[in-house]
């Protein structure tokens, strides 16, 4: 039978079909790592769901933040990290203004991907963004077409960014250097384009 | 009076805005300074960095990339001014979490003394974040009665946009976590409906208001049917509140609602016609603005039978 969820490393796919949760899963650096970054009291959480009620990516997909916050308390590394619903926050933090413990769910999405961005996991599209930002300074650079109405409309071909100032561009990537994204960017993009 | 002084701002574009829909920027240097207020371009200005693809990433490069923003606006000595709910999460929380947290401040003060001066790049040590200004969306500014307000934009009118509906997409990082901006109420807001009935159109309630666009957060780049899929909710509800156009104060948001119709007829086979207007251009319009001059011709969606109905 066709699956609908599963994970890609067999170690992982064995556990998903053991309903038992075992003392040596759980990592309690992971929750103080998120709670570290996220700078949020997540440990607070009472399971209430009020956060999954608000979330518009739960009606249309697996996500659900509620089961992440629980995984979170109960430091649930590679559940967290290797599940793709992860990504699909769009960020909108409904849950953030609801949370009855004040709690801010979507910070702690946040943080648990640049804890997986650290281990390698990460969507290409992420990466794509930032050597767009190394590239140019901007996520979504000018183009010609664009060019030519800018300056129909009298503003300048460029915006007076680092698209006019490119003097500018240094700086940047020292400061995206400085935490050696641009390399690990380029070596997984480089990675997930070989595996097709 | 205001007017003789107005009210200075540093300008930061961001990316769609100038690289995509340039109308918005132009509309809103144009039209802001009809109400008083003057924007003054950021040189050397980044992207602000893309809250949710830098934030997904690494948290650091996010805090330091957007205090280098923030920091040439401090040596403009000016507020930032901005009109991208993006450019706002990114812009406004860093400002603010810097200058609360000394921790983070210090370790981003550490890598910007590397960075070269915005006045002159050939000098560095001289980037510092030092806490001194504000950050303001340009939306909230228009709603401020001390700065301008709904009685000043209505005066500002030579075309009203009598006999439209038109329906609000407030965004979620304008006023969204609301603890940590000062914006009132994110369950029902009504300010900018009263902008939009400044502007002489009937500003239209209809469902989910309040839910997002679709595209924050990476997920546009990382699943676009998820994505477009809560746009086209919206759009239902929006269309069923038979609203002739919808507005919103983010060019990323339109990006999602203007360009995401074209994806929703690829990939869902609808196709919703309905007009998409960031609130610059809208204002544009009622300034007396031609479309040309907005670059209306920029939407995938055209405008055109919106623009009947006032032109």
């Amino acid at each position: 039978m066709a699956k609908a969820k599963g994970y890609s490393d067999p170690k992982m796919e064995e556990k998903l079909k053991d309903r038992y949760y075992y003392r040596e899963y759980s990592n309690p650096d992971f929750t103080k790592k998120v709670h570290d970054l996220a700078r949020t009291v997540n440990h607070m959480c009472f399971q209430c769901g009020t956060c999954t009620g608000s979330c518009p990516s739960a009606p249309r997909s697996s996500y659900r933040i509620r089961l992440f916050m629980r995984r979170n308390v109960m430091g649930l590394e590679d559940e967290s990290l290797t599940d793709p619903d992860l990504w699909l926050c769009t960020t909108c933090y409904c849950c953030t203004d609801r949370c009855p413990r004040d709690i801010a769910p979507t910070d702690v999405i946040m943080a648990m991907r640049n804890i997986a961005y650290q281990r390698g996991i990460v969507p290409v599209n992420f990466l794509k963004t930032v050597q767009a930002i190394y590239q140019s300074g901007h996520g979504v650079p000018n183009n010609d077409v664009n060019r030519a109405v800018r300056v129909r409309l009298g503003l300048a071909k460029d915006p007076p960014t680092t698209h006019s100032y490119p003097e500018f561009l240094p700086g940047i990537r020292q400061i995206i250097d400085h935490w050696h994204v641009k390399e690990k960017a380029d070596k997984i993009v480089a990675e997930a384009e070989k595996h097709g | 009076m205001a007017e003789a002084k107005g009210h200075d701002y540093a300008l930061f574009l961001g990316c769609i805005a100038p690289n995509r829909y340039p109308g918005c920027e132009s509309a809103g240097i144009a039209c802001s300074k009809k109400l008083g207020i003057n924007l003054h371009p950021m040189k050397g200005a980044s992207c602000c960095p893309a809250p949710g693809a830098f934030g997904s990433i690494d948290l650091n490069v996010w805090y330091a990339m957007a205090a280098r923003n923030v920091v040439i606006a401090e040596k403009m000595g000016m507020d930032i001014a901005l009109e991208c709910n993006g450019c706002y999460k990114s812009i406004y929380e860093v400002n603010e979490k810097l200058k609360h947290n000394d921790d983070l401040r210090d370790m981003v003060n550490e890598v910007l003394k590397t960075v070269p001066d915005p006045t002159d790049p050939t000098k560095k040590g001289t980037m510092e974040f030092k806490g001194t200004i504000d950050v303001f969306h340009l939306i909230e500014l228009y709603s401020d009665p001390k700065i301008c307000g709904p009685d000043r934009i209505k005066e500002s009118v030579t075309r009203p946009l009598t006999g439209t509906r038109i329906g609000v997409h407030y965004g979620c990082h304008l006023i969204k976590p609301k603890k940590e901006r000062h914006l009132g109420d994110t369950e029902n807001p009504m300010w900018i409906e009263e902008l939009v009935a400044a502007l002489g159109a009937e500003p239209v309630q209809y469902r989910k208001k309040m839910q997002c666009c679709g595209a924050g957060g990476g997920v546009r780049g990382y699943d676009l049917v998820h994505a477009i899929d809560i746009t086209n909710e919206k759009l239902g509800y929006l269309h069923d509140a038979k609203v002739d156009a919808v507005t919103e104060v983010c060019p990323f948001c339109q990006l999602q609602f203007d360009r995401g119709q074209i994806e929703i007829k690829e990939k869902f086979g609808k196709m919703w016609g309905l007009p998409v207007l960031h609130f610059n251009e809208l204002l544009g319009l009622a300034q007396g603005m031609s479309p040309t001059d907005l670059a209306l011709d920029m939407h995938a969606i055209p405008v055109d039978p919106f623009l009947k109905k006032i032109l």
